[in-house]
């Protein structure tokens, strides 16, 4: 019987095209949503988790803003009053950072300099393609001597043996000669720190030849087990609350990334929820509406079924199959076009495409939801109809 | 012989606004295994309203009809149906064929709301065409045959549930009469399978061959002739 309601509601459907695809719009939006919404929320979510992973849980940065009445007591010791503020922090590092021009012979680069202590790259878990980063003793003695992002060191040297060539780094038009001592394998970004489009000079260099100030960017505070990042995270940031004012400082750790992420998505996720909403209950109006159109029109075959002995429940499960069908392609074109958009968004977003099995599943299982409930009642209507009225009906 | 269909003082009536139209009006009748019976009457006398109700499309407002000794009158919807589909093959005079549907489809559909099983269902409904003389156009639709096609495709399909009343309302009202009197001669056949037949017809020549003729006016039974 099935089978044969299923060809029934396909001569039908294939009878009416137009009408029937106008009909579904409403559950080809809404289920493209409820896919697009799922999906891309999968997708960051992946994205976050793998991020913060690779971020390296037990990191935060601490920037006070540089318009901070009190930004003058940042400077490169005041780490170790920030370590002290915790037994939970490992250490502190000062960093300071700025755009400058890199050159080598014709090649220009623009890029990040970071000033950064030699501790910075084990703290960081970096690696090294070739070289290694700068010793304690050439930060301290103020060494021209700079670690280049993979990126960066590609840029200016093609055929590679970076290591042990002179790179010139502008600040403004004046330039100095920087020995590169090492390339830093590829790696993701963590928070706004690009690694590959970078590079890297100890702290104590970047003061005397990039900063005229003696304070910091910020300082990355490393906690002694990533259990203890939200709390480290919130002790600092109740402490300069209170100690400068919390318009005066940023604070990022893979929590308040996580946060951000997560209400952007839901956000997105919200909006297209509701679209989804609205598109589902006027798809399921617009079933409804081509069902009942679908048993009047019929209304002489129903007549005729019901003389040839259909009985009423089998006339409502010809409709209701009808609905299903209906719905079911509807929702086979939603999720298509739901796949489509979602990819389209991570795409353009740069994060990684997951497929959401779970939300194709949802989604199909909905819209047959709706083809049963909004299919019913023009079931139950052809199903009552009287046998001569419907067989005299022209 | 046995009573097949019994009608025990049944009526039908209509309520059109405040008026009460009385289709059919206190008729009793009883019809035989095996008879072969016309209705007559002028047009409005209650003839297809009578048909209707034999058939269980259609219930009486008042009386009771017994279909092989079985009363209809405490029979919901989906056991009329299932009667319908066992017992009774109507024809119509319009065909009313599913027009989408080819000829063997049409033929199967009654087939379709039996226990007939799947694979039963294309022999049976391929046995009932050749009968009416139509196996060469199975794979047609209503719109690609004739009217006396169609009549015989809609016999076809009356008969493929094997059932044992065969109620035809007009069926030649379509037709010329040479068509006419080729389905007439079908009936026929089925009268000597064994198939009890009712036939409402207007032409006194047809309804004159029946082996018994049931006139009715104004929904009175007026004369019943063996
Ligand atoms: N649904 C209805 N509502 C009101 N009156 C009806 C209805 N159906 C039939 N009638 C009336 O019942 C009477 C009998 O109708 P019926 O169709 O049985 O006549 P008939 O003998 O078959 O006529 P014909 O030869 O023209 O087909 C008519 O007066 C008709 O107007
Ligand atoms: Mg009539």
């Amino acid at each position: 019987m099935i089978i044969e309601n299923t060809k029934l509601a396909f001569k039908a459907m294939i009878g009416s095209k137009l009408r029937t695809l106008l009909s579904l719009l409403g559950i080809v939006i809404g289920v493209a949503s409820v896919v697009t919404i799922l999906t891309l929320g999968q997708s960051i979510q992946t994205n976050i988790t793998k991020s913060i992973s690779s971020a390296g849980p037990d990191l935060i940065t601490f920037s006070p803003r540089s318009y901070s009445k009190s930004i003058s007591m940042f400077t490169e010791k005041y780490a170790s009053n920030i370590k002290a503020l915790s037994p939970d922090i490992e250490t502190v590092m000062a960093i300071d950072q700025g755009n400058s021009t890199i050159r080598v012979g014709q090649q220009n680069d623009s890029t990040t300099v970071y000033g950064v202590p030699s501790d910075y790259s084990n703290n960081l878990a970096m690696t090294f393609s070739s070289g290694e980063f700068f010793n304690l003793t050439q930060s301290i003695t103020s060494r021209q001597v700079v670690v280049l992002g993979s990126n960066v060191a590609t840029g200016l040297f093609p055929t590679g043996n970076a290591v042990g060539q002179n790179v010139m780094l502008y600040r403004g038009t004046q330039g100095k000669p920087y020995k590169v001592v090492g390339v830093v394998e590829d790696k993701d970004a963590i928070f706004s720190l690009n690694f590959n489009y970078s590079v890297f000079i100890p702290y104590s260099t970047y003061q005397s030849r990039f900063s005229k100030s003696s304070y910091v960017h910020s300082y990355i505070i490393k906690v002694t087990d990533q259990n203890n990042t939200l709390g480290v995270s919130n002790t600092v940031e109740n402490y300069f609350n209170t100690k400068i004012g919390k318009d005066y400082f940023r604070i990022i750790s893979p929590t308040t990334v996580a946060k951000m992420a997560t209400s952007v998505t839901s956000t997105l996720s919200s909006f297209l929820a509701a679209i989804a909403a609205i598109s589902l209950l006027v798809g399921g109006i617009g079933i409804m509406n081509i069902m009942l159109v679908s048993v009047s029109e019929r209304t002489k075959e129903i007549g005729i079924r019901k003389a040839l002995g259909a009985a009423p429940s089998v006339i409502r499960g010809q409709f209701i199959c009808e609905s299903l069908v209906i719905t079911l392609i509807g929702g086979l074109i939603g999720v298509a076009i739901g796949l489509i958009a979602s990819y389209a968004f991570s795409v353009s977003m740069g994060t990684t495409f997951v497929i959401s099995t779970f939300s194709i599943i949802l989604s199909m299982g909905f819209s047959m939801l709706i083809g049963l409930f909004f299919g019913w009642y023009p079931a139950l209507k052809a199903s009552k109809l009287d046998p001569i009225e419907a067989l005299n009906y022209e | 012989m046995d009573t097949i269909i019994k009608i025990d003082r049944a009526s039908r009536f209509y309520n059109v606004g405040d008026i009460t139209v009385k289709a059919l009006e206190n008729i009793s009748l009883e019809i035989k295994k095996g008879e072969f019976t016309s209705i007559m009457g002028p047009s409005g006398s209650g003839k297809s309203t009578l048909m209707n109700l034999i058939g269980c499309l259609d219930s009486p407002s008042d009386g009771n009809i017994y279909i092989d000794g079985q009363p209809t009158f405490n029979m919901d919807e989906e056991d009329l149906a299932y009667l319908r589909n066992n017992k009774v093959g109507f024809i119509f005079q319009q065909f009313n064929l599913l027009s989408k549907l080819t000829a063997l489809e049409n033929v199967i559909t009654p087939l379709l709301y039996s226990d007939v099983k799947k694979k039963d269902r294309v022999i049976l409904a391929k046995e009932a065409l050749r009968k009416v003389g139509l196996e060469d156009r199975m794979y047609h639709r209503p719109n690609e045959m004739s009217g006396g096609q169609k009549q015989r495709v809609a016999i076809a399909r009356a008969i493929v549930t094997n059932p044992s009343i065969i109620l035809a309302d007009e069926p030649t009202g379509a037709l010329d009469s040479k068509t006419g009197k080729q389905i007439m001669e079908v009936f026929w056949h089925l009268h000597e399978e064994g198939r009890t037949i009712i036939v409402v017809t207007h032409d006194i020549e047809l309804g004159n061959q029946c082996l018994r003729q049931i006139h009715i006016k104004d929904g009175h039974l007026v004369e019943d002739k063996k």
